[in-house]
């Protein structure tokens, strides 16, 4: 021992080379040494859930920079840093995602990109809904504007997917959860596009519920076209189900006697509120122009056309802006057809029983109300009614045999003089009308069957000569 | 520590080698020791810097320059020691042939 504390005493000249050769080695060693600890530490974090990992070693001190989306994933990750081989100290810059409150996202939409932005709690959720919007809108750009945050709500990835899948229905809008609550906003895609979201916003998680729905649908638009010269009546555009679609066409039949109705309608969701019974009304004011347009969009009604004579044109604009429903609106650009020119008393005739061959004045059963739908043949019968000035003209009410027949006397004598009101209404003079009845006495045809009775049910116009 | 040895063994060995010579002559060389007093404040200062590497207190590349130097002269001393005995072996082997 002795020995040895004497010879190293002597061992210091070798010290100068040793020297030499540390600073050789320093110089060598550093970088691949920092590399080769770099490459480690990220191989080790390769599984670990982190946003924004930052590494840099100086020597065998790594500094480790990330985003972590727990305390335990984030503790974890600077523990599983430390343990790399080699590693002396960790400069632990790491931090938990912040917390976000309220908790924001937001799905945009339009021409050209659909825009996911706001928080998002997890890689693997942004990545999902990044590929469920891909998926969605195929060809279309998907911006990712999305950034971590905790504080997300439970299910919040399901609501979200809900919520890309109602995007599609939009031509250009926003949808934006806010904690579990929804707002929507924009122009829907298709008519019925802002029902259809509804129903699928009723598909939402347990706990989260629609605040706002601002998405506006295209008009709802529906048109009839009443053409004399090619006799038609063309309905087309938009009706909410089938089962209006042929209460429509049945009721455009019986109030277009005259005309043939080429039937373009179709079904879609999105009617306004009160559709059926606006449109019927606005049906019933075109069967009375002798050519006219009627156009409804949404909840506004516009009818123009020709009204056969003064008093139709005033009624019409007068009463359908006051027949529509709440919040519908009418407009009406009706003038006044041109009289037609005068006929004797035997074209008079032959015009009126056309007519009333044609079609029937009709009546609220047992009663002596005339059927809204009979208004277009009344006011076809005025029309001709003044084109025979000095014609005295005889209105003459029969009833079917079933009742009573003092009943069916009085009922049809009723009926005679509601249609004679109905034409003095008009402007004709009160006294070229005899309005009277015959009860169930004079059939023209067996009262045996239900037809047969329908044909008895009439009222006839006699010109006097 | 093993890591170390694996990533830095040839300098490691060549401090070895460079230990085992110079004591291989130490043991027979007539240069001038260095004192007792500068002994001491050598191994003074090897105990610093060996406290300052252990507890981490230098930073960066520069604990690791520390740590490698530290460990160069360990191994350089340990080839010292070796070198030294082994040629004392051989002197007192020789003195008894002769």
């Amino acid at each position: 021992m002795r020995g040895l504390f004497r010879w190293s005493r002597k061992w210091w000249p070798g010290v100068v080379p040793l020297v030499l050769l540390w600073i050789v080695a320093a110089w060598r060693t550093t970088g691949p040494l920092e590399a080769d600890l770099t490459a480690q530490a990220t191989a080790t974090l390769k599984d670990s859930v982190l946003n924004r990992v930052g590494l840099s070693t100086a020597g065998r001190d790594v500094t480790f920079a990330a985003e972590a989306f727990s305390e335990e994933g984030r503790s974890s990750a600077v523990a599983s840093v430390e343990a790399v081989p080699g590693v002396r100290l960790v400069n632990d810059q790491t931090a938990l995602v912040p917390e976000s409150k309220p908790y924001v996202w937001s799905a945009a939409r339009d021409v050209a990109k659909v825009t996911l932005g706001g928080n998002t709690p997890l890689p693997t959720i942004r990545n999902k809904l990044l590929d469920a919007a891909r998926a969605t809108f195929p060809g279309v750009e998907v911006v990712d504007q999305m950034n971590f945050a905790r504080g997300a709500p439970n299910r919040f990835d399901v609501a979200a997917l809900l919520l890309i899948d109602q995007l599609t229905r939009l031509k250009d809008g926003k949808i934006t959860l806010s904690d579990n609550k929804v707002e929507l906003e924009g122009m829907a895609r298709d008519l019925g596009g802002r029902e259809a979201i509804a129903a699928g916003l009723n598909n939402l998680p347990d706990g989260f519920s629609v605040t706002r729905n601002a998405v506006q649908a295209p008009p709802y638009i529906f048109s009839a076209i009443k053409d004399p010269v090619a006799g038609t009546l063309t309905l087309s555009g938009y009706v909410p189900d089938n089962a209006v679609h042929a209460e429509l066409v049945a009721a455009a039949g019986r109030k277009f006697f005259n005309e043939k109705v080429i039937d373009k309608l179709k079904a879609s969701l999105g009617a306004p509120e009160s559709f059926a019974g606006a449109v019927t009304r606005a049906l019933g004011a075109l069967s009375r122009l002798s050519t006219g347009t009627l156009e409804v969009s949404d909840r506004e009604v516009k009818l123009s056309g020709d009204a056969l004579y003064n008093a139709a044109g005033n009624q019409i604009r007068a009463d359908l802006p006051k027949d529509m429903p709440r919040d519908w609106t009418a407009k009406t650009e009706v003038s006044v057809k041109p009289a037609a020119a005068p006929v004797d008393k035997t074209v008079c005739q032959q015009l009126l029983s056309e007519l009333l061959g044609k079609s029937k004045i009709r009546f609220e059963s047992g009663r002596a109300n005339i059927d809204p739908d009979s208004i277009g043949l009344l006011d076809l019968l005025v029309a001709t009614a003044f084109r025979c000035p000095s014609a005295t003209i005889e209105i003459i009410g029969h009833t079917d045999s079933d009742g009573d027949d003092k009943f069916n006397q009085t009922l049809s004598e009723r009926r005679a003089q509601a249609v004679a009101d109905y034409l003095v209404k008009a402007g004709l003079p009160a006294d070229r009308f005899k309005p009277m009845g015959y009860g169930s006495a004079q059939p023209i045809a067996p009262n045996d069957n239900d037809e047969d009775k329908a044909k008895n049910r009439r009222i006839d116009f006699v010109v006097r000569q | 520590m093993g890591y170390l040895v694996t990533f830095l063994w040839g300098w490691l060995l060549g401090a070895l080698l460079l230990g085992l010579g110079m004591g291989w002559i130490a043991a027979v060389h007539h240069g001038r020791p260095v004192s007792k007093k500068v002994a001491r404040w050598l191994a003074l200062l090897v105990a610093l810097l060996l406290a300052a590497a252990v507890a981490h207190i230098v930073p960066g590349r520069f604990g690791y320059w520390l740590d490698l130097g530290l460990g160069m002269f360990g191994v350089y001393l340990v080839g010292c020691a070796i070198g030294s005995w082994l040629r004392d072996i051989l002197i007192a082997h020789q003195s008894r042939a002769s």
